[in-house]
């Protein structure tokens, strides 16, 4: 596989639903009531259900090992949750190579909103094969 | 006496370094397959092997800190660093560990925050390390 510095992951777009939170939450289990109960999370100063941060990264997973496939194994991944996203809005997922060396590669990723905004930023270190 | 912001945050910060339960789970096919399906991702590897996030379903990887909700009014998450060192296959057997690595609080622009670092440690049914996982917990 031919990495470059400055290559462009190809982008992943999902389309997260309020029925894929409570799956979501079902599956991590994770029951907090901010990610289904949309009179909760206003109650508590957001404008209603929000995304869970680990499924966000999820998503950015996804983005890597679609990108890595069998070429390599992932030795480290960081997610840093800037802001909140609200489902029924694509979620679009993006990354660059930041760092080739050796077999080592360094991949930068983010998150953003549908205004662009990286709500979400990360990095995510590979050992190729 | 009132109970100060103060006050909460001296009784968290007792818990840094304190462990958790530590709990073992098997990495079933189901869980893993309702898993890839809440998340969307339809890799066929997934069906021999966890996801990266994967982990993060088989045990807490936060202490349920009730003190900490005397703090603000709800818990945000401020960021996961996963560390892998070897694969979760479907059939291991893997004992999460976690513990308070820091406690602090920190004024943005939101008001003030009051923020908890957890380290997790994840092992196979061989006793290798798997995985390492930080998560930063913020109640404001």
């Amino acid at each position: 596989m031919k990495v470059e510095v400055g290559q462009e992951l190809p982008e992943l777009v999902k389309h997260p639903t309020t029925r894929q939170l409570v799956q979501y939450a079902g599956a991590q289990g994770d029951f907090y009531e901010i990610h289904y109960d949309q009179a909760y999370a206003r109650s508590v100063g957001l404008p209603g259900v929000i995304l869970h941060g680990l499924l966000k990264a999820s998503f950015l997973g996804q983005l890597v090992t679609d990108w890595v496939g069998d070429q390599g194994t992932l030795k480290s991944f960081e997610v840093s949750y800037r802001g909140i996203d609200e489902p029924a809005r694509p979620y679009r997922c993006r990354g660059r190579v930041a760092r080739v060396e050796g077999s080592e590669v360094e991949l930068e990723v983010w998150g953003e909103d549908e205004s662009g905004k990286r709500t979400t930023v990360g990095s995510a270190t590979v050992a190729l094969r | 006496m009132s109970t100060t912001i103060v006050d909460i945050i001296d009784r968290v910060k007792t818990r840094i370094g304190v462990d958790g339960p530590a709990t073992t789970t098997t990495v079933e096919a189901g869980h893993v397959r309702r898993f890839v399906e809440a998340i969307g991702d339809p890799n066929p590897r997934w069906t021999k092997e966890a996801p990266p996030t994967f982990l993060v379903a088989l045990a807490p990887a936060a202490l349920h800190l009730t003190d900490a909700e005397d703090f603000g009014k709800g818990w945000l998450n401020g960021g996961n660093r996963f560390e892998y060192l070897a694969p979760v296959v479907i059939g291991d057997q893997i004992t999460a560990q976690s513990h308070v690595a820091d406690v602090y609080d920190k004024a943005g622009s939101a008001g003030e925050m009051l923020f908890i670092v957890f380290d997790t440690s994840y092992t196979n049914q061989r006793g290798e390390l798997v995985a390492r996982l930080r998560g930063t917990l913020i109640r404001r």
